[in-house]
């Protein structure tokens, strides 16, 4: 008997280590239910009985904080949350949303918008003129998320009246009308009230930044119930809201910081969870799809998956040693991994995207090549003295194996590689500095307009180079010039024929592995009348779990 | 209590030295005999000597050495077991059981490694401040051990090794940090009780240099509790080793690490149940067979104490 103790213990302790893979379920939170609400299940922000809920999974973190975040699940809820002047359309074009019609003048320099009248914000007071001025303010001094798209392009916003706004650029801009699904319109007043006198915005003290951490001030059609930063984000529905909601679009919508598959599987075959994170392994989306109910969609995104290369760390420095690897790496049997439907890149852009251009050089898999490229870099004696670090993220357990696989290629040509798995939050600290920026960072990135303009300047212009968007750290006066007066080009074929130049210049440089254009995939509950199931898709990040277009019909 | 022996001057050298062997052959035998007389001490004997070959010969035994270097063959991946690959392949069509056996020599070496370098600091510790019991040199290194073994094993090795670069040596060195304190805990406890002895006042008496009397005369006393210590802790610094390869601290990949293969398995549960669990047994197998050996051994020196 004396014996058998210490092996069942370990026994035990084996098990317990296994369990570890599988994180707390998300969904049971714990935290007590409210008082007086007895009869309610005892999940805490429970719906009344028979109310609808939409639950989706997402990677963390979110920051709904309308001038920082930018990343899919950022996107989504603010998409949720706020308003913006206008909507995207599937088209790719937009709609007149705050705004009810605008007009710019023939220098293209000074835009007009004229509100709808009767918007209420959250807190039910009135959505004014001064609100849009004081949300573009803020987006352009916080400056960060999405405020790429207004800085260096918005000269100045006033409003002359409570229903008018009017937008002075800098230069003419192709594309600022659609880049304004991106200014979600905030309730100044009560941003200003909740607003930190101590701050590094002068009297503007921390632009209530703390605040809009965890709290709305939009006028959307959901506002924010309850938000215990690492776990979930609770929204209920705004009933004021002035749109119109689809038949049995959800009363609450609960997005969920998950996406280990273990997890994934057992809320979705509970039914706790109705549409999952878009980072399913392709084993999971496969199992899922075996469940009663359960479906996979699958639809173009507009996103491209990258190799990020530092090109500014020793060897891939080199030029020759970033073709080395671009000749190195077998695409092929990369998207042969990946959901049916999904292609090799060409160049630095998503195909869909408005003005992608064919004809770039391209690197397709060949050792031999690799190995030439190679001889003439100019670590070639010493490379084994340079090992690649290539880091993947960790909530995206399909990036391992394209690690493995690039570890595997690299090997056969003679450059070694260090695999490293880092949680998102890391990579989002480690990639705004320089210094900390590692050799590979394997990221998908989703152009946030449907034209390729944006992403060229999310990707490779020198002002996003200390965020996640960027590893390459081109920090090139001359291209950040030619992306400025690309998307400073009104006409649109001109315009488009810019972005091929760029595009045909960045390919040559190889400033990244260009993998694949992916395929966005979620599992979802087939009682959900899901626009972008049905082939709806708004080509534009987040807008695609908008829930007052879902309905729930459970 | 002490093994040693003084010569009988009325025999010769030769004869003397016979005896010896006999009396050393003797006391084996003995001892192999109360060993042998619990079938698990053998079972867990013969698992850490398989276990130990295997990983010495893993290059030899297992069918596709290549595959626990930098390689990936999707066309045969998520493999079930056959006779082809025994514990099957993973997501990127490497063998299971190749990848098990090779995971085995980076548990043992963390065993070994751990343990040679925990053990002579930790016994040198807890000699020195055994003998100079309620010196000032007595407090400062207890309590210098009881602040490490204050803190949770587990909590203090992830700590440190998150820190460091993430790899084998530095969850070693992790490891290894919090690893000393038992040892000198163990060997300040038996130092205390043996300095007061007879045998080590005597040689006090007859002027014995500190040196002999702490490595000559109380050392040898110690050796058998370090040894079962150690074949019972070596279980335990490879389920450590294991845990914090499992949550990405240990081998890098493409190395096989136990732990890094059940983390990865773990993802692919229920349906490519092979993936985790195969590695998981071997966690199991090796821990279980150097605690079975250990208890056996434990047993054995408690038996010779009386």
């Amino acid at each position: 008997m004396r014996k058998l103790f210490p092996a069942l213990l370990i026994l035990a302790l084996v098990l317990v280590l296994s369990a570890c893979a599988q994180q707390p379920s998300p969904a049971q939170p714990a935290q007590e239910p409210a008082a007086g609400a007895a009869e309610q299940p005892a999940e805490p922000g429970a719906a009344p009985a028979g109310a609808r809920v939409l639950r989706a999974s997402f990677a963390w973190p979110t920051n709904i904080d309308p001038a920082m975040g930018s990343d899919f699940s950022s996107g989504t809820a603010l998409a949720n949350l706020y308003d913006t002047l206008v909507f995207p359309n599937p088209d790719g074009s937009v709609k007149p949303w705050l705004a009810e019609s605008w007009e710019s003048s023939d220098d293209g320099l000074t835009w007009t918008f004229q509100l709808r009248s009767g918007v209420k914000f959250h807190d039910g007071s009135d959505l004014t003129a001064s609100d849009v001025v004081y949300s573009m303010e803020r987006m352009q001094a916080v400056g960060e998320g999405f405020a790429y798209l207004f800085t260096d392009v918005v000269a100045d916003v006033s409003a002359p009246d409570e229903s008018t706004v009017v937008f002075t650029l800098s230069q003419p801009n192709g594309l600022f009308l659609p880049s304004l699904i991106r200014l979600y319109v905030l309730n100044e007043d009560l941003v200003r009230a909740n607003t930190k006198a101590e701050g590094p915005y002068g009297e503007n003290g921390d632009y209530g930044q703390e605040f809009l951490q965890t709290n709305d001030a939009g006028s959307g059609p959901y506002q924010v119930a309850e938000f215990p930063l690492e776990e979930y984000l609770l929204m209920e529905r705004f009933g004021d809201w002035w749109g119109e909601f689809a038949p049995n679009a959800p009363d609450q919508f609960r997005m969920i910081a998950a996406t280990e598959p273990a997890t994934i599987r057992t809320l979705m075959s509970n039914q706790e969870l109705d549409i999952s994170d878009q980072w399913q392994p392709i084993e999971s989306l496969e199992a899922l799809q075996q469940i009663d109910g359960v479906e996979v969609a699958a639809f173009s995104n507009l996103t491209g998956f990258y190799f990020m290369l530092n090109n500014q760390l020793a060897p891939l420095d080199d030029l020759h040693c970033r073709r080395a690897v671009s000749y190195g790496f077998d695409y092929d049997t990369a998207v042969s991994l990946e959901w049916p439907g999904t292609t090799a890149m060409v160049g630095p852009v998503p195909k869909a995207l408005g003005g992608h251009n064919p004809d770039v050089m391209v690197y397709p898999y060949d050792p031999e090549r690799a190995r030439e490229e190679l001889a003439q870099c100019q670590y070639a004696d010493a490379i084994q003295d340079y090992p690649i670090e290539f880091v993947w993220i960790s909530e995206v357990p399909d990036e391992e194996k394209f690690a493995l696989l690039f570890q595997a290629n690299m090997a056969d040509i003679g450059i070694p590689v260090e695999i490293v798995s880092m949680p998102w939050l890391s990579v989002v600290e480690n990639t705004s500095k320089l210094e900390t920026s590692p050799h590979l960072v394997s990221i998908y990135v989703s152009s946030d307009l449907p034209e390729a303009g944006p992403l060229l300047k999310q990707r490779y212009h020198s002002s996003t180079a200390a965020t996640w968007s960027q590893n390459e750290w081109l920090l090139d006066p001359e291209l950040d010039a030619a992306i400025d007066d690309s998307l400073a080009t009104v006409d649109q074929e001109e315009r488009f024929a810019k972005y091929r130049a760029i595009q045909a210049d960045l390919a040559e440089r190889a400033p990244s592995v260009f993998v694949y254009d992916q395929v966005e995939k979620h599992a979802y509950q087939s009682y959900l009348d899901w626009p972008a199931a049905r082939g709806e898709i708004i080509p534009v990040m987040g807008y695609n779990i908008w829930a007052p277009a879902i309905g729930v019909n459970k | 209590m002490s093994q040693r022996s003084t010569a009988m001057p009325s025999l010769g050298r030769e004869a003397w030295r016979e005896m010896e062997r006999n009396s050393r052959r003797e006391n084996w035998g003995r001892a192999w005999y109360k060993f042998s007389h619990n079938p698990l001490s053998v079972i867990g004997l013969a698992t850490v000597l398989l276990i130990v070959l295997l990983a010495i010969f893993a290059p030899f035994v297992t069918p596709y050495p290549e595959h626990a270097g930098p390689f990936t063959d999707f066309a045969n991946a998520k493999q079930p077991p056959s006779l082809a690959h025994l514990f099957g392949t993973d997501v990127v069509g490497r063998d299971v059981f190749t990848r098990t056996i090779f995971g085995f020599r980076f548990s043992l070496s963390m065993g070994l490694v751990v343990l040679s370098l925990v053990v002579p600091p930790g016994v040198l510790l807890g000699l020195v401040a055994g003998y100079y019991h309620g010196t000032w040199l007595d407090t400062v290194i207890m309590r210098i051990t009881d602040i490490f073994l204050a803190v949770p094993p587990l909590i203090l090795a992830l700590a440190i090794a998150s820190v460091l670069k993430p790899n084998l040596f530095n969850s070693m060195l992790a490891v290894s940090l919090m690893w000393w304190p038992w040892y000198t805990r163990l060997v300040y406890g038996l130092t205390t009780q043996m300095r007061n002895e007879y045998f080590t006042t005597s040689a006090e008496i007859m002027g014995a240099s500190r040196w002999h009397i702490l490595f000559r005369e109380i050392l040898p006393n110690c050796v058998s509790p370090i040894f079962t210590k150690m074949s019972l802790d070596m279980g335990w610094v490879i389920l450590i080793g294991a845990s914090l390869s499992f949550v990405g601290l240990g081998v890098q990949p493409p190395k096989p690490g136990l732990g890094t293969m059940v983390a990865n398995g773990a993802r692919y549960l229920p349906d490519l149940w092979w993936i985790a669990l195969f590695p998981a047994l071997a966690i199991v197998v090796i821990v279980l067979g150097f605690n079975l050996l250990g208890d056996g051994l434990r047993d054995l020196f408690a038996a010779e104490e009386i």
